[in-house]
């Protein structure tokens, strides 16, 4: 297959456009124009320069702009810890329907009992799959529901006059949020290494644990593609020290519906519903990290919790919480998104989640067995075990051989319009190559992207330097991520200054 | 599980056996075979289903019939959120898969088309608030605040105290309280004036003391009222190298100063006022995050930036995501933020939609709603019903109803019946509600009309 990514020498938006054009005609009132008496202070002087552009020309520019974009339609979007499955098109026409778009948060109840009823059993439904039985849909993010769910465990220690539990502990192959969550929060991090199996070490784990334990931040399977099996000694451990479990979900996708995470000792979770429960990444968000507790930490969700009232036959906003934790987000998370994720789940059901899980863990390890037979290529840590939805191959031997490493391999792959694995992610594996195919292959487009892998690095032992000279194909050519840093061009307003002082459009340097 | 298939499942049975045969594996439970058995579950999943995408699409329907819209009721909520009109032209863009079912763009190189659009966000947020730099997104205004509230303290490293105004909206405080809880940042509110509804400024100087790292007020402030006596205050602040942040309906920048003209070092909002979607039920969002440019300072922002750089042909630049060494993934627990998923596609939505409205259209509808909020007051005055403040307004207003607490239902059932979103009750005395009116663009008169008409049915029933 020959491929091309579209290319336009597309301007930026404020060059398009004269003054007097229109894009779109607001609606207008009725009422009598009058003077306006804003004082003069807060009175707008002059008007922003925004584009002025006819309908047409907007939604070309914008095309154009689309179609130098990869996504999950245009072909396999294998990164690893992303689960990029498809976006059922179904959940995006009923993501339009009026009667979602058009309600606003403080609405009277009688208004939105459509709405709150979704959102319960969107709440029972999560947890029954956590095996936990609270539920909020607060946070708008996974990153949020960590920052949430390590609220929750601040607020149980406290509760209980247990102020000097200031410490987390964190596997190194643990996502960057983890770590980040748990600053952001006041609490001390504390990260222990991974062992021979890339799995936690239970002796440095022990080693660690003290009267200062508050909990420790998890996802299983790790972001090695290994399950965490001794997770019930683990949870012994951490339990016995006075601390909690909490569960990044961002790998449920391995175990929907056949392991539940409440059953392997966790206290608090979150689920991406971005991931795994298929609602789109928008080239970066929004997405829904839904909360999932257990009883003890129940008493500090935030509010308000969507709750039936039984008697009155009618779902309600329940603001009564005492202790709550208070606020995650200005209002109940992202809605819009989480009507999604209902509908995918209601699309499968159990049995549908469960057979999606296998395929996606059949996947991965197909791919990774063929992958490593690739000279160069390793799989680090206990090769014998069997991965789950995501495997991470090492390119270190290629690297110290040709020189070319993680990043080359990405920038080829997508030469030939297969997007790259995440790469130099997980931080233990150096020049790592995390794979998640996701259950939306099948077998010869996974054949295809194996043969792909094979033909580049290829090409890269042959001569290293297309290795670092690629992407080739794409709209534009590799990038200078460090000039980027070093100059900060962030806006249109920048570039007008710039060119004020005669340093747009910026120069090449002579060696580039 | 024999012959399952399904759309959202790639393989077939025949394509499992395949598989299998070429790992030397009889089983997909072989790959599940390191897990221990005691953990794993035996029950049965209690999970709804449904045979055909036909019937998802009817049950999910089924259950949204119950609601009631805006569309079928006149709106007078707001309280940061606004009910806009979404142009076809927009959301034929947002359904382009090629924008909403791509990833953070990590490989610049294939992902051009959201780093543009974003960058072409960043660059219209810039414009509206006039500020140098905006990220691509927070969660939402009340998020953005809790972001702002943490980069003063890192700008300031030696203080632990931040102000904000008591006419801060009641849900951004309780996610400001939350979100500086684990920073041990002490927030320190200041009280409005209770005639004009203002910031109490000889309060504000007085609390700019030691250890104060940045100010926080809203403008208009959630009564609706504009901040207009702020110059001194400004002034201290900057004085004292407190870091002041500005909130601001964005909706009203097409007739109010940008908060980067009157002193703002960092300006949060909505931009779902600006038309990045519609109400949604209160999410998805987008927090506007936007600052003055300062090489220090804006390493400290959260989020993510899209700045340009070069490429391998001369003449050529491109759009990468940069200043990435602040961030989580890279940075671990020294990062900036530890926000990873943010709005993307919200904030590409805001630019096709500031795009497609123009300055033109940004006055117009800033005008439309001055004029239909100001009628309203008016006209309510006439029937002798007041606002609580007496103070300039833009679309918000607190109108003086005293509604008592056991007549509260009562009155959103009376407005309902004549299908009116009466506004959001406030209560001032802890005993009765006044109400907080926004008037959006796509009232009418005649809606404002029988708005005042049911106020007075009501005092008079």
């Amino acid at each position: 297959m020959t491929y091309k990514q579209a290319t336009y020498d597309e301007p930026l938006i404020f060059e398009l456009g004269k003054p007097g054009r229109r894009g779109h005609l607001p609606p207008k009132t009725d009422v009598p124009p009058r003077e306006i008496t804003i004082p003069s202070n807060m009175k707008r002087k002059e008007p922003p320069q925004l584009p002025e552009i006819h309908e047409g020309e907007v939604v070309r520019h914008y095309l154009h702009l689309s179609q130098m974009n990869y996504c999950v339609d245009t072909g396999i979007y294998p990164l690893g810890s992303c689960t990029m499955k498809y976006n059922p098109k179904i959940n995006e026409a009923l993501a339009r329907n009026e009667k979602l778009c058009y309600i606003h948060p403080y609405q009277p109840e009688e208004t939105v009992q459509g709405i709150l009823e979704l959102i319960y059993n969107l709440q029972k439904i999560l947890s029954e799959l956590a095996g936990l039985p609270y539920c909020t849909l607060q946070p708008a993010a996974g990153a949020a529901g960590e920052y949430l769910g390590l609220n929750l465990i601040r607020a149980y220690h406290h509760d209980r006059g247990d102020y000097d539990r200031i410490d987390i502990i964190t596997p190194d192959s643990s996502h960057g949020t983890n770590p980040a969550s748990t600053v952001m929060n006041g609490f001390n991090i504390i990260e222990i290494e991974s062992n021979k199996d890339g799995q936690v070490d239970l002796e440095a784990l022990k080693a660690v644990v003290s009267e200062k334990t508050a909990g420790f931040m998890i996802t299983n399977p790790n972001t090695l593609g290994i399950f965490e099996s001794q997770i019930e000694e683990i949870s012994k451990i951490i339990h016995d020290a006075g601390g909690l479990l909490y569960y990044d979900g961002a790998n449920f996708n391995a175990i929907v519906g056949m392991i539940r995470p409440g059953e392997m000792g966790f206290d608090v979770l979150h689920f991406n519903l971005h991931k795994t429960f298929s609602t789109p990444h928008g080239g970066g968000g929004p997405g829904s990290g839904a909360v999932c507790c257990s009883e003890r930490l129940s008493p500090y969700l935030p509010v308000p919790i969507v709750e039936f009232d039984k008697a009155n036959n009618r779902y309600f906003l329940n603001y009564d919480i005492p202790k709550t934790v208070g606020k995650i987000h200005g209002y109940y998370g992202n809605i819009a998104i989480a009507l999604r994720g209902y509908a995918y789940i209601c699309a499968l059901g159990a049995d549908g989640l469960i057979e999606t899980s296998r395929q996606a863990v059949l996947n991965a390890n197909y791919v990774m067995r063929k992958l490593e037979e690739i000279d160069g290529l390793v799989l680090k840590y206990n090769r014998e075990l069997p991965r789950k939805h995501e495997c991470v191959l090492d390119a270190t031997p290629l690297k110290h051989e040709i020189g070319v490493g993680a990043m080359d391999i990405a920038k080829m792959l997508i030469s030939r319009g297969y997007h790259a694995p995440t790469v130099l992610f997980p931080l233990i594996v150096h020049e790592a190559l995390m794979i998640e195919p996701t259950e939306n292959e099948n077998k010869e487009s996974l054949d295809r992207y194996i043969q792909v892998f094979k033909e580049e690095i290829a090409k890269a032992k042959e001569n290293p330097q297309y290795a670092h000279d690629a992407p080739y194909n794409t709209a534009v050519g590799r990038v200078d991520d460090a000039w980027a840093t070093r100059n900060l061009i962030l806006s249109w307003k920048m570039i007008k200054e710039l060119e004020k002082k005669g340093q747009w459009p910026p120069q090449w340097p002579e060696d580039h | 599980m024999s012959n399952f298939s399904h759309p959202y499942i790639a393989n077939s049975e025949q394509d499992k056996k395949e598989m299998l045969a070429e790992l030397g594996l009889n089983s997909i439970d072989e790959l599940y075979s390191d897990i221990p058995d005691s953990i794993r579950f035996k029950g049965k999943l209690e999970l709804p289903h449904f045979q055909s995408e036909f019937e998802v699409k009817e049950h999910i329907e089924k259950l949204l019939s119950k609601n009631v819209s805006t569309r079928e009721c006149r709106s007078f909520l707001g309280g940061g959120l606004l009910d806009v009109y979404i142009p076809a032209a927009q959301d034929e863009l947002l359904r382009r898969t090629e924008f909403y079912s791509a990833y953070t763009p990590y490989q610049p190189e294939t992902s051009q088309g959201t780093l543009h659009t974003l960058f072409e966000y960043q660059s219209m947020i810039c414009e509206l608030l006039a500020m140098d730099t905006a990220n691509c997104s927070m969660y939402d205004w009340a998020t953005a605040l809790g972001e702002a509230a943490l980069m003063t303290a890192r700008i300031n490293k030696k203080g632990n105290k931040f102000l904000y105004t008591a006419a801060t909206a009641p849900n951004r405080k309780e996610v400001l309280k939350n979100y500086v809880s684990g920073a041990k940042l002490e927030i320190i509110e200041i009280p409005y004036d209770k005639e004009t509804g203002k910031m109490d400024k000889e309060k504000a100087i007085e609390l700019m003391g030691e250890g104060v790292v940045g100010i926080y007020f809203e403008n208009p402030n959630y009564f609706g009222v504009i901040e207009d006596e702020i110059e001194e205050v400004i002034k201290v602040a900057k004085e004292k190298k407190i870091v002041v942040v500005a909130g601001v309906d964005t909706s009203s920048l097409g007739i109010m100063e940008a908060p980067g003209n009157y002193g703002a070092d960092i300006a949060i909002g909505d931009a779902q006022s600006i038309g990045a979607g519609p109400l949604n039920y209160g999410g998805p969002l987008a927090g506007v995050f936007a600052m003055k440019f300062d090489k220090k300072w804006t390493r400290q922002m959260p989020g993510r930036i899209v700045g340009i750089t070069l490429t391998p042909k001369k003449g050529k630049w491109a759009f990468t995501n940069t200043l990435q060494t602040r961030e989580q993934h890279i940075k671990r627990f020294r990062a900036t933020s530890n926000i990873c998923t943010n709005e993307a596609l919200m904030a590409m939505s805001t630019a096709f939609h500031l795009a497609l409205l123009g300055p033109q259209g940004l006055k117009e509808t800033g005008e439309s709603m001055y004029y239909n909020a100001h009628y309203l007051k008016e006209e309510l005055e006439k029937i002798g019903v007041k606002t609580v403040f007496n103070s300039e307004f833009f679309n918000t207003f607190l109108v003086d109803l005293k509604i008592p607490k056991d007549k509260k239902e009562e009155f959103t059932k009376f407005m309902l019946e004549r299908k009116i979103f009466a506004g959001i009750p406030f209560s001032l005395d802890g005993e009765t509600y006044d109400y907080l009116i926004t008037t959006s663009y796509l009232l009418k008169k005649k809606d404002l009309d029988d708005y005042v008409k049911a106020i007075e049915e009501w005092r008079n029933e």
